[in-house]
């Protein structure tokens, strides 16, 4: 191709401008199309990211809020919220909150993906439904069942527990305490995120060749070291994406606990989105919540560069 | 009924005022439009008063529309602090007793005559301390209801309680009698008061001489751990403990404690006004307790007095978005407009005198007076039973 280029000069000078045109077009129209998105995302996004950020360097208050314009007072607001000690105990709360139910989340949702492998055909299709189901319900809805479910007075949980005389559960107050208040936030989350873990395990499950786990089989490998052996090694990239994509959700839930206690929970309840909200909305201190939400962005930064190397990894090996 | 018409006009007293320095969203200078925010009681409760003060308005006030938006007590505040941020805060809005405040401090609201308003006279004394920050007026009353204990004629007399308490001793040991002889219903409570009810607890605070917080040297301090104030509480945890089995983590707006007091397994409740015929209510309550509800108030641990009641009230404030404003409107049509309902005004006012100085000398309610401040819902309880959120 080169020698004949190089003999018929005036046709391959032609082609060759040609060539520059289509070579540059066709390095920019990734540009061009990525241009739309790119900007929306920066409008939508991007600025009030930056008004974010801006606003927790800020005393803003009503006052300010009123006059449309805060007070520099620089890092104030966050020296503020690291010496108070409701601050740590709101992160202590929210860092040990997210570790239990991303884990319980995580566990159990890949158990009813193995048990669905091992399942009939129709027990299957009928799992699957009923995860689909609970995974449709929008989270307002759920949560008041849930709270009709653990209700004080008429709550069908404290019935069945008085029945089976588990004990004695009449008038028992499920919130009264801390402990079993958030047991119940738990048990409502993790049940609502179960559905995705296990359809997204499931899928890759299949995926996993049969020949292999047959192999390990054969070689006299018991089911649990061949699922540590042979399926969580190839399904590594689903799990990590799985994972840091719950942290980054069960880190700043919000709506199931605001709802769940009635719009106004105790500060046994607060978690940082709940704090931030407090602050924010409840005290009109918006300058302190935007610090609280930037820490927030931070801390959950952290779990999505996790999940993004993930991404980008899994990308390039196809 | 009559206190209705007072409510229309207060509604038209305020429209005119906010007409005139309105801007509508225009900086012209000539409104040709004001929006007001009400809650949704109006829209339920006396949509008849919005109405005939709007059309009086607009009648006074010809080419400027009234634009009413109703909203609930859920999340106002968060609308309006987003208003107020994005400058498109509404000329008129409606508020909380209880959240009247930190507005006025922060220098939201326009600054009102007295003198301009209808009936100025007569306002509610407690209701008018909330609409005033370091001696200027940002807002006019609206409406108020004092609260009181609601309870079952039938089931004291059940009990042998031949009077209503006359102190909160009384209270207390009237309450444990009506335990002895209904509390085999493991469900029944003397007094049904749930653990997050703070209006009806800060009464026993202030009367024990305690306060919710105190400022000394332009700071504000929390008392609630002052020696009266844990005295008032002990009281308090005395009811919690042995005559009620409400929730000890619900408000008395989760459940409506009026529509659990219907339910029959209730001997009393610290409610509302409006709270009595919501207990009566066709379809949420029960009707066929119609003539066994009594109502006292609540008495002082001082034997002979009454506790200070926390007034559940609403007022209206002209918000002062920072926007160019130059309309001039006459107020004099305000005060002609509003003259004819002076006489109605009156009968309102005897009624209902007894509430502006509760915390001293209340009287008990009459009947009559209960079923006036039916259309005098409360708002600090944010308990519209239809919207929250």
């Amino acid at each position: 191709m080169a020698s004949v280029a190089e003999s018929e000069f005036p046709l391959a000078s032609r082609r060759r401008r040609r060539f520059t045109r289509q070579r540059l077009g066709r390095a920019l129209a990734p540009y061009a199309l990525l241009a739309p998105a790119a900007t929306a995302i920066g409008v939508i996004l991007g600025y009030p990211l930056y008004l974010l950020v801006k606003m927790s360097f800020e005393k803003y208050g009503l006052f300010e809020l009123i006059r449309h314009k805060g007070r520099w007072i620089g890092l104030a607001n966050y020296t503020h919220i690291l010496h108070d000690a409701e601050f740590w105990r709101v992160l202590a709360r929210t860092v040990v909150f997210t570790a239990v139910t991303v884990t319980l989340t995580m566990v159990l949702g890949t158990a009813v993906a193995l048990l669905l492998l091992q399942v009939s055909r129709w027990l299957r299709v009928a799992i699957t439904t009923g995860l689909v189901l609970v995974w449709s319900v929008p989270v307002i809805v759920a949560v008041d069942i849930w709270r009709w479910m653990v209700d004080y007075e008429f709550g069908v949980a404290n019935w069945t527990l008085t029945k089976l005389h588990i004990g004695n559960f009449i008038r028992h107050d499920w919130f009264a305490n801390p402990w079993t208040g958030f047991g119940v936030i738990t048990a409502l989350i993790v049940w609502g995120a179960i559905p995705f873990i296990t359809i997204t395990v499931y899928a890759g499950l299949a995926q996993v060749p049969q020949e292999l786990l047959e192999a390990a089989a054969i070689d006299g490998a018991r089911p649990w070291a061949v699922f540590r052996e042979v399926t969580l090694p190839l399904l590594m990239p689903i799990f990590v994406i799985l994972t840091s994509l719950s942290i980054i959700w069960d880190f700043q839930v919000f709506q199931q606990i605001w709802v769940m206690l009635d719009f106004r929970p105790t500060n046994d309840y607060y978690t940082m989105a709940i704090y931030a909200f407090h602050q924010s909305f409840q005290i009109s201190e918006y300058g302190l919540g935007a610090a609280i939400a930037v820490v927030m962005v931070l801390f959950m930064f952290g779990a999505t560069l996790v999940y993004l190397r993930q991404m980008l990894r899994t990308g390039e090996v196809q | 009924m009559k206190a209705r018409f007072l409510v229309a006009a207060v509604l038209a007293a305020m429209l005119a005022v906010a007409a005139t320095t309105a801007s509508g969203g225009t900086s012209k200078g000539q409104a040709d439009k004001i929006v007001v925010w009400l809650m949704v009681d109006a829209q339920s409760g006396w949509p008849e008063a919005v109405a005939t003060a709007n059309r009086n308005f607009k009648a006074q006030h010809p080419g400027v529309d009234v634009d009413v938006q109703y909203q609930s007590w859920g999340n106002h505040l968060q609308k309006l602090d987003a208003g107020l941020a994005g400058g498109d805060a509404p000329d008129v809005i409606e508020l909380g007793n209880s959240e009247m405040t930190k507005y006025m401090a922060a220098g939201a609201f326009k600054t009102l005559t007295q003198s301009a308003f209808p009936n100025n006279k007569t306002w509610l004394k407690g209701l008018k301390t909330s609409c005033q920050y370091n001696g200027k007026l940002y807002g006019v009353p609206y409406y108020a209801g004092a609260r009181a204990v609601i309870y079952r004629k039938d089931q004291y007399k059940g009990a042998g309680i031949k009077s209503t308490p006359k102190s909160l001793a009384q209270f207390i040991a009237d309450g444990k009698k009506l335990m002895k002889k209904y509390g085999k219903d493991s469900g029944y409570s003397a007094v049904y008061f749930p653990g997050k009810y703070w209006y009806a607890a800060m009464s026993f605070v202030y009367d024990y001489g305690g306060q919710i917080a105190v400022r000394t040297g332009g700071k504000w301090k929390g008392t609630l751990n002052s020696p009266q104030a844990i005295a008032a509480l002990n009281q308090v945890n005395v009811i919690a403990k042995t005559l009620t089995k409400a929730s000890r983590t619900t408000d008395e707006a989760n459940p409506q404690q009026s529509l659990v007091f219907s339910k029959g397994k209730v001997g009393s409740f610290i409610g509302n006004g409006w709270e009595w015929p919501y207990a009566l209510d066709e379809k949420l309550g029960n009707p066929s307790l119609a003539n066994v509800v009594g109502a006292y108030p609540m008495p002082s641990h001082t034997p002979g007095k009454f506790m200070p009641s926390f007034l559940g009230g609403s007022r209206r404030s002209r918000a002062a978005p920072r926007r160019a404003r130059s309309r001039k409107r006459a107020t004099s049509p305000t005060r002609r407009h509003s003259s004819p309902t002076t006489p109605r005004t009156r009968s309102w006012r005897r009624s209902h005198e007894p509430r502006s100085t509760a915390g001293s000398s209340p009287r008990a309610p009459t009947g009559r007076t209960w079923r006036m401040q039916t259309c005098c819902k409360t708002c600090s309880s944010r308990s519209s039973p239809v919207a929250h959120r």
